[in-house]
């Protein structure tokens, strides 16, 4: 049975198979002694050995991996939640605009890590929400001249 | 160069700069201060307020990050027992129980007064050698600069803590992205994928970005609501620095300050070892040369002084890296060649003779952080703890808003944030799976630069064998050969000791 370093090792393998299947169609130059896909053949061809090292490596070594001690439980669902409020803002942003889309992410993200109890921390959660944003789009609009995405459906 | 350095010392010394530069050297030090926020968290979180400034003033902020993040640590590590960043971790071994004995002001003054002078003396090698390296690497052809490229990149692979093959693969992964998008000589489109906005390559800010900050604060999230704080802080914070009784200890004790800052410019020097490895390497040395080594860590004044000179003299070593050869010596000095990227400096041989004001400007940056770092630690250590328990859950959105901020800025594009995404999961999943970021990132940078110099080279003479028939590259590709044989060596040597320790241990990013 494979360990996380093998199914990583396969994913590797898996992905740089891939890519230099798809190095076959790149046409040679005429300039150039080498042409675009010569590098990208080496790289991924290292890629892909170094990969097959990784999962035998990681297969030779599965008894050692059966005696070790298990990891002690951390909070993944947690870190997969984050993640999902996080592509949920990339996502709003250019329909919302930054101001709107910042102050729900900030809201939501800071709810998920530690959930305000009463009504007075929901309300200095959103506080800093508000001045996340307005802040943030002051300095970068006004002081630093950086646009930052207005909202496709609400024009701010 | 004295006189340009004088010149520019003045001129840094002007608000338009030193504002930047003071308000970088205070985020680097709060950033430094707060554990979980390292150095290269806070260097991104600045970054898009460098945008629209001109970039003296955006790398003197860089600059002022640097430096006060690293001499900032130390003061959580002091007070609470807890390393602001990797590169305090030793100076919890005596700062701490130095403060334990009532002697908290003590124990701070040390510690800033010493990364104060091993960072001037970092200074020196700055300003000295930088030019001189750089006119070295000015000698060198296509074949030389693809053996150093290589030779940097195997060399982070080897030093990385984990395991050399995975260092190595990780090294190849971030290859990979720079082979995605158009060839970097006739800029012919390849593996795009048939997305549309690969054409133009993959910027590796984003990539930088994502990878280390989501790395970082994916971590800790998946620890919340499960760890208390560690560490027993310091009972009464309330203290005075004793200046001048510190400043006469650190200089009673020359030899420990001369070879610390050695071991800390020496490994900053040498690519993405950074500030973690050099301040226990001085700490370990100082002990090895100590007349009295039972007592390290028992809060004696050497082994602060080892830790502290050895992490800021570092910042100095691989500033010299990225300006003489333009490889960034850690991913702060990544951040800070992205900056140029975007100000359209060419880093590299040519940076410090074509900018040369600019080149000065960092310079003196650099010392004058120093000054500010000593005045704001001095004047605000009393005040850090209250800083330190910024509670993560309002402070980890705020980081991923600037993060977002720094991607889409770079050209007004959604698609950065979209890579910043992409690779914040990667990342994240390569620390879960015990694979180093560093050589990914250095493989990102450098993947262009390999590539061009390698066909430079086949298109100057077709001869293969010239790569090693030249003697600096064929020595830098020996050297390539040896340090990953060495990596191998010592991971096995390594790992017959520890045979039977158990396999979770906490990532060096």
């Amino acid at each position: 049975m494979l360990g996380r370093d093998g199914w990583a090792g396969l994913a590797c393998l898996a992905v740089s198979l891939v890519l230099l299947v798809a190095t076959r169609g790149l046409p040679q130059s005429a300039l150039v002694p080498i042409g675009p896909g010569v590098y990208p053949r080496f790289v991924l061809g290292i890629t892909a050995a170094l990969s097959l090292l990784l999962v035998a490596s990681d297969f030779a070594g599965r008894g050692r991996r059966a005696r070790r001690a298990p990891a002690p439980g951390l909070n993944y669902a947690l870190v997969g939640a984050a993640f999902a409020v996080f592509f949920l803002y990339i996502l709003a942003l250019p329909s919302l605009g930054f101001r709107i889309a910042t102050v729900a992410f900030v809201l939501a993200f800071h709810a998920l890590l530690e959930p305000p109890r009463g009504a007075r921390r929901w309300a200095l959660a959103l506080g800093l929400a508000v001045v996340v944003a307005l802040v943030s789009w002051f300095v970068f609009e006004r002081g630093l001249s950086v646009l930052l995405p207005r909202g496709r459906w609400t024009d701010f | 160069m004295f006189e340009l350095l004088g010149t520019s010392l003045v001129g840094i010394l002007h608000w338009h700069y030193l504002l930047p530069l003071a308000a970088g050297t205070l985020a680097g030090v709060i950033g430094g201060a707060l554990p979980g926020v390292t150095i290269t968290m806070t260097i991104i979180v600045v970054l898009p307020f460098t945008f629209g400034l001109d970039p003296l003033q955006g790398l003197a902020a860089m600059a002022g990050v640097y430096v006060g993040g690293s001499a900032g640590g130390l003061i959580t590590a002091i007070l609470l027992g807890i390393p602001g960043t990797p590169s305090a971790i030793a100076t919890t071994f005596d700062g701490h129980p130095m403060a334990k004995k009532g002697e908290a002001g003590r124990a701070i003054g040390l510690g800033v007064w010493a990364s104060f002078f091993g960072g001037l003396l970092g200074g020196v090698f700055l300003v000295t050698a930088t030019g001189p390296l750089a006119a070295i690497a000015l000698e060198f052809g296509p074949w030389e600069f693809f053996s150093l490229f290589v030779f940097a990149l195997s060399m982070v692979a080897g030093l990385v803590e984990t395991s050399v093959l995975k260092g190595l693969l990780s090294g190849a992964i971030g290859l990979i992205v720079t082979v995605l998008g158009n060839d970097p000589v006739l800029g012919q489109p390849r593996l795009t994928l048939g997305i549309d906005f690969l054409e133009g390559g993959i910027p590796f800010l984003p990539v930088l970005i994502g990878v280390f900050a989501f790395a970082q604060i994916m971590t800790d999230v998946e620890r919340m609501r499960r760890r208390g704080v560690a560490g027993a802080p310091v009972a009464d914070a309330r203290f005075r620095v004793p200046h001048l009784r510190v400043i006469g200890e650190i200089l009673t004790r020359p030899f420990l300050l001369a070879w610390s800052t050695l071991v800390g410019l020496l490994i900053g020097v040498l690519p993405a070892i950074g500030g973690s490895a050099a301040n226990v390497m001085a700490y370990d040395q100082a002990k090895k040369f100590s007349r009295h080594p039972e007592k390290f860590g028992s809060g004696i004044p050497e082994g602060i002084i080892a830790s502290e000179s050895s992490n800021n003299a570092n910042v100095g070593g691989s500033l010299v890296t990225i300006m003489a050869f333009g490889i960034p010596g850690d991913a702060v000095t990544a951040v800070m060649l992205g900056a140029l990227t975007i100000h359209g400096i060419q880093s590299g041989p040519l940076f410090i003779s074509q900018n040369v004001k600019l080149a000065y400007g960092i310079f003196a940056a650099y010392i004058v952080a120093h000054f500010i770092m000593v005045l704001i630690i001095a004047l605000g250590a009393r005040f850090a703890l209250r800083v330190v328990t910024v509670p993560k859950a309002a402070l980890f959105p705020i980081v991923l808003v600037l993060c977002v901020v720094g991607a889409y800025a770079l050209s007004n594009v959604m698609a950065n944030v979209y890579i910043l995404a992409v690779f914040g999961v990667l990342g994240y999943l390569l620390v879960k799976g015990g694979f180093p970021l560093a050589p990914l990132i250095l493989g990102v940078i450098l993947g262009d630069q390999i590539e061009i110099n390698l066909i430079r080279a086949v298109m100057t003479d077709p001869n293969p064998w010239l790569f090693f028939t030249h003697p600096i590259s064929g020595g830098l590709l020996a050297a390539s050969v040896l340090s990953v044989a060495f990596a191998l060596w010592q991971h096995h040597r390594h790992r017959r000791r520890s045979a039977g320790a158990a396999e979770e241990e906490d990532v060096d990013f």
